[in-house]
C-alpha cells in the first residue's frame, strides 16, 4: 500500500544518472532525483551544466552511461522516445513552416503507430488548441505569428499525444524581456491546468524561482541543490548556489575564525554572537567566507564596519549602495528613500541569522 | 536628387552598357532578323514569310517536338533520381562530401568529353552497356546507329548529365532543413517514409521549382550532349534534331538567318512561356 503510494508520488525517479560523451567529456556526475506527479520542476543552471543533457536523456535523445531512470515506477532507459509517452518543447519551437499551426498542432496524431483518423485527429487537436487559445490561429503559418503564439503551438503540438510528462528547454530565450514574463505564466497555468507532469530547463533563476514548484540547480554535471525556490536563497547548501542565486548578487568577505570569533579585514563577529541553531558544521579554526545578501548588510548607526559608497544605482523601488571591500565590490539593497550618495561614509551592519559561512571548499558550515 | 540621379546613372553605365550590348541587343536583333530574309549582310523586310515557312517545315516541328519531349521526359525523371541519391546521400550514407564530390563531377567536366566516353559505353558492338544488358539476359538495342533509339539514347545521357548539379543543390537544401523537425516527428513515432513526405519534400520545393526552373531552360536549350554523342550530327538521319540543331543548321549550314531567327523566337517564347506556367504551379504548390 505504502509502496504503490510511493510510486505515484514520484513520478519521474533518476538514479545514479552518468552521462560521459564520446569525447570523454562527463556531463553529469551520478544525479539522482525525484519529481511528483503533477508538478512543474525547473532544471537550472549555468550553460554546460549538464541540464540539457539531462533533459535529453529523459527524452530519451541520449543514452545514459549509467544509472536509470524510471517514469511511473517502470525504467524507460530501454525504451524508444516514441514509447516513452513524453512531449517535447525545443528551444526554437521546430514547427514545421510548411504547414499550418492545425496541421502542425495534428502532427503527432497523424503519423506513426499512433495514426488516427483525420477527424479524430482535428477534433483532439482543436481541443488543446482551445486551452493553449491558438484556435483562430488554425489557418496561419507558423511564419506568420508572434513569439509568444509560436511557443502556444509547440506546447499544443507537444500536448496532443496526451504525454504523462511535458519536457521544455528553454522555451522562453528566444522572446523578449517582456513577453517571457507573461509566457511564463501562461506556461505554469497552463500545464497545472492540463495537470501534466513537467520539466523545464532553463538557466535564468528568476524565471525558474517564479514557475517552479521546486527547482533542481546543476553545475559541472552535479546537483548542488533539490529544493523549492525560497530555500535556494535563504538556505543555500553550498556557496556556489548562495552566488548563483540571488540579484544583486550576494557579498562576499574573506574571514578567518580563531580565538573564537570571525574575524575580517575590518570587523570582528565572536562566534558566540551567531544563532546556534543555524551552524551546520564545525566552525574549526581555519578561512572562510562569509556571505550576505545585499539586503541583510544595511546602514546603521553601530555597524560592524564602516564603507565609502562608490556609488548608488536605482533599480526600481530599490537602491543599490555599491562599495569596496579588500578590493572586492560589494553591494548593499537599501530603500528607494535613501539620502546616502557617492562618497559617503556609512557603517554597515550584518544581521547575523542571515549570513552565511563556507569553506574553502565550498562547503556550507553556517 | 537630379544631381544624384546621373551620379547613379553613372554607376550603373558599365553594366547597363554592357547588358544593352550582349543581352537585350541580341533578343532585339534575333526578333527584328524575324521578320527579314536574304543573307546576313543582305536583309530585307519580308514580313511573316519566315514564320509561314517554318510552321510548313516538318522539320521544325519534328526538331520541337523531339526538344519537348526530351525536356518533358529527361526533367521530371532526372530530377527525381537527384531527389532519391541527394537524400540516401544525406540520411544514410558516411563520406557525404566524398560522395557529393563525386557527384559533382559531371558537372565540371566538359558535355563533349562526358559525351565521347559516352559514346563508347552506348556503342552497339563492344559498348559497356549492351555487355552489361547481355550479363543479366535483357534485350540489347542499337543505341547510336538505330533512328528509333536516338531520343532514348539523349534522353538517358541527359538524365545522367542533368543529376550532378541538381544533387549539389538538393543536398545544400536538405542540410538547412532543421535537425530538430525530425527529432520531433522520431519522437512521435513518424517512419521514415513519413518523415520524407511529411517533412523533407515540402522542405525541398522551392529548391524543386528553382531546379525545374533552370532543368527546363537548359532542356529547350539541349544541344551540346547530342552534338557529342552522335558525333556532330543530329542523330542518324536527323533523328535526334532538336530545336537547337534546326536553328544552327538554318543559321550556318543553309544560310537562312531569318528563318533560324523566326525559330529561335518560337523557341523564346515557349521558354518564357514554360517558365511562367511553372512558376505558378510551384507557387500554388508552396502555398499548400
Amino acid at each position: 500500500m505504502v509502496c504503490i503510494f510511493m510510486i505515484d508520488e514520484q513520478f519521474v525517479q533518476v538514479k545514479n544518472l552518468r552521462k560521459v560523451y564520446d569525447n570523454g567529456h562527463e556531463a553529469l556526475k551520478d544525479v539522482s532525483f525525484s519529481v511528483k506527479k503533477g508538478d512543474l520542476v525547473c532544471l537550472l543552471g549555468p550553460s554546460g551544466c549538464g541540464k540539457t543533457t539531462m533533459l535529453n536523456m529523459l527524452a530519451g535523445l541520449l543514452d545514459p552511461t549509467s544509472g536509470d531512470i524510471l517514469f511511473n515506477g517502470k525504467s524507460v532507459v530501454k525504451v524508444a522516445p516514441k514509447d516513452r509517452q513524453i512531449g517535447y518543447v525545443f528551444q526554437n519551437y521546430a514547427l514545421y513552416p510548411h504547414m499550418t499551426v492545425l496541421q502542425n498542432v495534428m502532427f503527432p496524431l497523424t503519423v506513426g503507430k499512433n495514426k488516427r483518423s483525420k477527424a479524430e485527429a482535428e477534433k483532439v487537436a482543436k481541443k488543446y488548441m482551445e486551452i493553449t487559445q491558438i484556435t483562430e490561429l488554425a489557418n496561419q503559418k507558423p511564419g506568420n505569428l508572434s513569439g509568444g503564439q509560436q511557443q502556444r503551438v509547440a506546447i499544443a503540438r507537444a500536448l496532443v499525444q496526451e504525454p504523462q510528462i511535458l519536457l521544455m528547454d528553454e522555451p522562453l530565450s528566444n522572446l523578449d524581456a517582456r513577453l517571457r514574463l507573461k509566457i511564463r505564466e501562461e506556461i505554469r497555468s497552463l500545464v497545472k491546468r492540463v495537470g501534466i507532469t513537467t520539466l523545464f530547463v532553463t538557466h535564468d533563476q528568476e524565471e525558474a524561482l517564479s514557475i517552479g514548484d521546486k527547482i533542481i540547480l546543476f553545475n559541472n554535471g552535479v546537483i548542488q541543490q533539490d529544493d523549492v525556490g525560497q530555500n535556494f536563497y535563504l538556505e543555500p547548501n553550498n556557496y556556489f548556489v548562495a552566488n548563483f542565486v540571488g540579484n544583486p548578487v550576494i557579498d562576499n568577505f574573506a574571514v578567518k575564525i580563531a580565538d573564537g570569533k570571525i574575524s575580517g579585514s575590518d570587523f570582528e563577529i565572536p562566534l558566540a554572537a551567531l544563532d546556534q541553531d543555524r551552524i551546520k558544521g564545525e566552525l574549526t579554526p581555519g578561512e572562510y567566507t562569509l556571505s550576505v545578501r545585499p539586503e541583510n548588510i544595511l546602514p546603521s548607526e553601530q555597524g560592524h564596519f564602516t564603507a565609502k559608497i562608490s556609488d548608488v544605482e536605482l533599480i526600481g523601488r530599490e537602491r543599490i549602495l555599491k562599495f569596496d571591500h579588500d578590493g572586492i565590490q560589494a553591494r548593499s539593497l537599501v530603500n528607494l528613500e535613501t539620502t546616502i550618495q557617492r562618497g559617503d561614509q556609512v557603517q554597515l551592519s550584518m544581521r547575523l541569522d542571515r549570513i552565511f559561512l563556507f569553506t574553502k571548499e565550498g562547503t556550507r558550515v553556517y | 536628387m537630379k544631381k544624384n540621379q546621373t551620379k547613379a546613372w553613372l554607376f550603373l553605365a558599365p553594366t547597363v552598357i554592357l547588358s544593352t550590348l550582349f543581352l537585350i541587343w541580341p533578343i532585339l536583333r534575333a526578333f527584328v532578323m524575324s521578320f527579314q530574309s536574304g543573307s546576313l549582310i543582305n536583309l530585307s523586310w519580308t514580313g511573316f514569310s519566315n514564320y509561314k515557312y517554318i510552321f510548313s517545315d516538318p522539320e521544325f516541328w519534328s526538331s520541337m517536338s523531339h526538344t519537348i519531349l526530351y525536356a518533358v521526359v529527361t526533367v521530371p525523371i532526372g530530377l527525381a533520381i537527384s531527389v532519391m541519391l541527394a537524400w540516401m546521400i544525406f540520411s544514410k550514407v558516411k563520406h557525404k562530401s566524398f560522395w557529393e564530390t563525386t557527384f559533382f563531377m559531371p558537372y565540371v567536366t566538359s558535355t563533349i568529353a562526358i559525351g565521347i566516353v559516352f559514346r563508347y559505353i552506348f556503342n552497339g558492338d563492344y559498348g559497356i552497356l549492351n555487355f552489361v544488358l547481355k550479363f543479366f539476359h535483357l534485350p540489347t538495342a542499337n543505341w547510336l546507329d538505330d533512328p528509333s533509339m536516338s531520343m532514348i539514347t539523349v534522353i538517358i545521357f541527359g538524365i545522367w548529365t542533368s543529376l550532378a548539379f541538381n544533387i549539389v543543390i538538393l543536398m545544400g537544401a536538405l542540410r538547412n532543413i532543421d535537425p530538430n523537425f525530425y527529432t520531433i516527428a522520431e519522437m512521435y513515432g513518424a517512419s521514415s517514409n513519413e518523415k520524407f513526405w511529411r517533412i523533407t519534400m515540402p522542405q525541398l520545393v522551392p529548391t524543386l521549382a528553382f531546379l525545374l526552373t533552370m532543368d527546363v531552360i537548359s532542356a529547350f536549350k539541349v544541344y551540346t550532349s547530342i552534338y557529342a554523342l552522335f558525333n556532330g550530327q543530329a542523330g542518324v538521319g536527323n533523328s535526334a534534331s532538336v530545336a537547337v540543331f534546326y536553328i544552327y543548321n538554318k543559321f550556318q549550314m543553309v544560310g537562312t538567318p531569318g528563318v533560324a531567327m523566326a525559330a529561335t523566337v518560337i523557341l523564346f517564347l515557349l521558354i518564357l512561356l514554360t517558365t511562367f506556367l511553372q512558376r505558378k504551379l510551384m507557387k500554388k504548390i508552396g502555398e499548400n
